[in-house]
């Protein structure tokens, strides 16, 4: 008998590796998941929270500023513009919060309602620029144009896709900007931009502590340009156009960790992964139009072309790979989106100006596609603000932004998880300006 | 600075209460339909007991498949669900828990006595009972008067053991609405004895069984949901050991093949790689066979495969497999016992739950809220450590399943259990 003891091995191993093998299909989605949260949580930024904070005076107006040409501020908004301002020197900084929260009702029939509880997201502005000559200004741009602070309630359902996420990416762009006629300016910005991504969501695998868990952090830079021409006809017309490039956020050594994953499959879930991910941040083409209808008022409206499609696929690329945990190929298929807004100013009196204004952000997301990372919905929004100048050459600027993002049917069609969604957004902001 | 932070926040709370900031969307309100939830009983087997991991035990029956049901009819007016709980985790001790072996996740017993209470009847210190799931009960059992004799299970439960039929007790609780998932045994028997053991229950009588189970059920106005039965075949207990375990090399397939051909049996051959196991077949000539492409292994050969040489040395006994025309034979009563209960759904007009096709979608994954699932051994999450009853998130998928075909029928919006509000498979 001792012949066949061989064997006995032989048809053990098979079958351990039988049982391993039998958790690739739900690890294999764990890859695959985490691959399209990053992606979402890039476009949750600029889909339903590309509220554009970049300036006080903007913020009030719907976020118009294309074609406005008031401060440093245009260094963002349209490098083009920046050869029109008024002032010598301008320099100007602030910050707004964030407060929103995004409410989930589970597909009919269910009972199943879930909520945010977000961090207030800060994004902030510092623009500083002046006249080198009559017709050349040079100028610094440092904001945020992403940022995203999203925390869905402890063991909600939708865990298995995100249970939170903390993304940034400030970008700070030198600017110059050179008038060729009385009437029309060019100019242009190189952008350098800075990334982070914290996000952690659950794994459907449970061992005695509870269920594991993945998260995610990393960082990056890279470059790209802005540029833009300003047209101020003497009737008191402006328009402005501008192109922001797409920036790829390439993040090459992304930490992965997996905690609470059971001892028995911690082989297939490498403790400290590393995970390459390129993240794209679309390129915009904005229109502006503003008229300075009486010496007190002034209307404007802006289109804000955004080039969404450049989310066709996502890929993360595992510096560990298991049979459990491979690299993947995630195709996106966002769309394009136009965003209108419209706004005005009132000046009340020297000291005082007020302003108000509106937009409407469709939603980029697929709606086959749309996962709680990102809560995206199609956006209306109503802004307010004032700015108040003590002296003439220093402004104190507030802004105040409600987003209603509105109650849509949405699955996340590859893992089969959807609902009705809803967000509100309010956004405080201050600002101070100066000029000289 | 600061006066501006505190001017700041007091309008915002003054707009964010004005305009209301929290994003909230309006709860959807259940609706019985035309159903009368004055009382639902769950009639049918071990699925609808809660029996899961090769037992009966306590948080077993917590997310038995009625018991979810019924938590979820809660929600639009049913008062009451009681089941016969087990005392504890244990219950009569068939339990199977995933332990480490090798650094992998295996099945083992789970360690402990059975407690002598769980055996004893708890009818008149706890019942009646609205979980009517017998484990082991076939469709004729169910009417079988005295049953708890026979069935400890049922024993332990019954109003009186001696003459309580299942179908008796659960009409003494006047339902107003039932379900109903029994068939699995008529077949599970004859297949988990591989062939060898009770025969399928005869096609007439379990048509005429069924019949008359259904016509009592409905007999005082009752309304319903019946489903049909699983692939029995395609559940992990026959599914998890391929015909082919034996996967040997050059010198291991040599050594076998001449203890093969000196005892005669030139026709067993066995070459580097998977090899199909030897089995015990009367039919043929020489009295045993290595397994055919198709042909299935229970998986309680798994010991005697991995430690007594079963498929390899010592032929495998007809107990432990399935041969082709014997997993015909199954497939072809699941195919007969599912029309069977599809058209008896239509002539009483109860809901019909088509769990065969559910589990059928399931064999290549299917997500249910970003969770994966397949109906592979262990790792597909459906099935529970027995290869053949279902886990707590087997019973949520099924029982969604059933609510969507009540409300479907009845005009009703039940609302659906979530999914990841119940356990998964607990690893080591």
């Amino acid at each position: 008998m001792p012949l066949f003891f061989f064997y006995l091995a032989a048809f053990l191993n098979p079958l351990v590796i039988q049982f391993i093998h039998q958790n690739n299909f739900s690890m294999r989605k764990f890859m695959i998941s985490t691959a399209l949260t990053l992606l979402m949580a890039t476009t949750s930024l600029a889909g339903g929270y590309q509220v554009s904070l970049h300036g006080q005076k903007q913020s009030g107006m719907g976020l118009i500023g294309t074609s406005l040409q008031m401060d440093a501020s245009a260094a963002y908004f349209n490098p083009g513009a920046l050869a029109m301002m008024p002032d010598q020197l301008s320099i100007l900084g602030g910050v707004s919060g964030i407060l929103s929260s995004v409410a989930f009702q589970m597909e009919q029939p269910s009972l199943y309602q879930a909520t945010t509880d977000n961090p207030m997201g800060t994004p902030f502005y510092f623009y500083a620029a002046g006249m080198i000559t009559n017709r050349l200004a040079a100028g610094l741009a440092v904001n945020t144009p992403y940022g995203n602070s999203l925390s869905w309630e402890d063991n909600w359902a939708g865990r298995f896709l995100i249970q939170d996420i903390s993304l940034s990416a400030i970008t700070i762009q030198p600017t110059v900007s050179y008038r060729l006629t009385h009437n029309l300016s060019v100019g242009a910005g190189f952008v350098y931009a800075l990334g982070t991504v914290d996000m952690e969501r659950a794994l459907p695998v449970e061992g005695p502590e509870g269920e594991g868990r993945v998260n995610i952090e990393g960082s990056t830079a890279n470059f790209g340009f802005n540029a833009g021409i300003q047209y101020s006809h003497p009737g008191g017309i402006n328009f402005g156009l501008s192109y922001r490039s797409q920036i790829d956020m390439e993040v090459d050594d992304a930490d992965a960790l997996f905690n609470n994953i059971p001892g028995t499959l911690s082989a297939a879930f490498p403790a400290e992964n590393k995970v390459a991910v390129t993240l794209p941040l679309p390129a915009n083409l904005d229109f502006g139009l503003s008229y300075q209808a009486t010496p007190d008022l002034m209307v404007g409206m802006a289109l804000n072309y955004v080039f969404w499609e450049a989310y066709e696929e996502l890929h993360f690329d595992f510096e560990i790979n298991t049979p459990n945990l491979q690299d993947s190929h995630n195709p996106r298929d966002y769309s394009n989106t136009l965003i209108f807004r419209a706004g005005g100013e009132y000046r009340v009196n020297e000291g005082l100006f007020v302003r108000a204004g509106a937009y409407f952000d469709p939603s980029p997301v697929n709606e086959e596609y749309f996962s709680p990372e990102t809560p995206s919905l199609d956006v209306l929004a109503f802004t307010g603000g004032m700015s108040y100048l003590p002296t003439r050459n220093l402004s104190i600027d507030a802004s105040l932004l409600f987003l209603m993002g509105l109650e849509q049917d949405m699955m996340y069609a590859p893992e089969n998880f959807g609902g009705t969604y809803k967000s509100r957004v309010i956004i405080p902001g201050i600002g101070i300006s100066y000029s000289l | 600075m600061h006066i501006h932070k505190i001017k700041n926040s007091l309008l915002f709370i003054i707009l964010a209460v004005f305009l209301g900031c929290e994003a909230e969307i309006d709860q959807h309100i259940p609706d019985t339909g035309t159903i009368d939830l004055t009382a639902y009983v769950a009639v049918g087997n071990s699925l609808t007991a809660g029996y899961t991991d090769g037992e009966l035990f306590r948080s077993g029956q917590e997310y038995s498949l009625a018991n979810i049901m019924a938590g979820q009819f809660m929600h639009a007016g049913l008062e009451s669900f009681k089941q016969p709980l087990m005392k504890d985790e244990i219950g009569f001790g068939g339990r199977l828990v995933l332990a480490e072996v090798d650094g992998a996740p295996f099945p083992v017993p789970m360690p402990g006595n059975p407690d002598p209470a769980n055996f004893e009847n708890i009818y008149h210190a706890d019942g009646p009972f609205h979980n009517m799931g017998v484990p082991g009960a076939t469709a004729q059992h169910l009417l079988f008067e005295g049953y708890g004799t026979l069935n400890p299970y049922f024993g332990r439960f019954a109003a009186n053991p001696e003459t309580s039929s299942v179908i008796a007790d659960a009409l003494a609780l006047q339902p107003s609405f039932f379900t109903l998932w029994i068939g699995s045994n008529d077949i599970l028997g004859y297949a988990m004895s591989g062939g060898e053991g009770a025969g399928i229950t005869p096609f007439e009588e379990f048509e005429l069984y069924y019949q008359i189970i259904l016509t009592e059920l409905t007999a005082g106005g009752a309304k319903g949901a019946i489903a049909n039965i699983v692939d029995i075949v395609k559940i992990p207990f026959f599914t998890t050991i391929p015909y082919n375990a034996l996967v040997l090399d050059d010198n291991q397939a040599a050594m076998l093949n001449a203890a093969y051909a000196n005892l005669g049996a030139t026709h067993i051959n066995f070459s580097a790689g998977p090899n199909a196991l030897v089995v015990v077949d009367t039919d043929h000539s020489a009295g045993l066979r290595q397994m055919e492409e198709g042909e299935l292994v229970l998986l309680t050969a798994m010991e005697g495969i991995s430690q007594e040489n079963w498929g390899s040395q010592q032929p495998m006994a007809p107990e432990y497999y399935l041969s082709l025309e014997q997993v015909d034979e199954i497939g072809e009563a699941v195919e007969h016992f599912n029309t069977v209960i599809r058209l008896m759904a239509e002539a009483e007009g109860v809901a019909y739950v088509d769990i065969q096709s559910r589990l059928q979608e399931a064999e290549t994954g299917i997500y249910f809220d970003a969770i994966g699932f397949n109906t592979e051994y262990v790792s597909g999450g459906i099935f529970s450590l027995d290869g053949i009853h279902l886990s707590a998130r087997g019973n949520v998928i099924v029982a969604n399943e059933f609510i969507a075909a009540i409300n479907q029928e009845y005009n009703a919006s039940f609302p659906k259990a979530t999914i990841g509000n119940f356990p998964g498979i607990i690893f080591p």
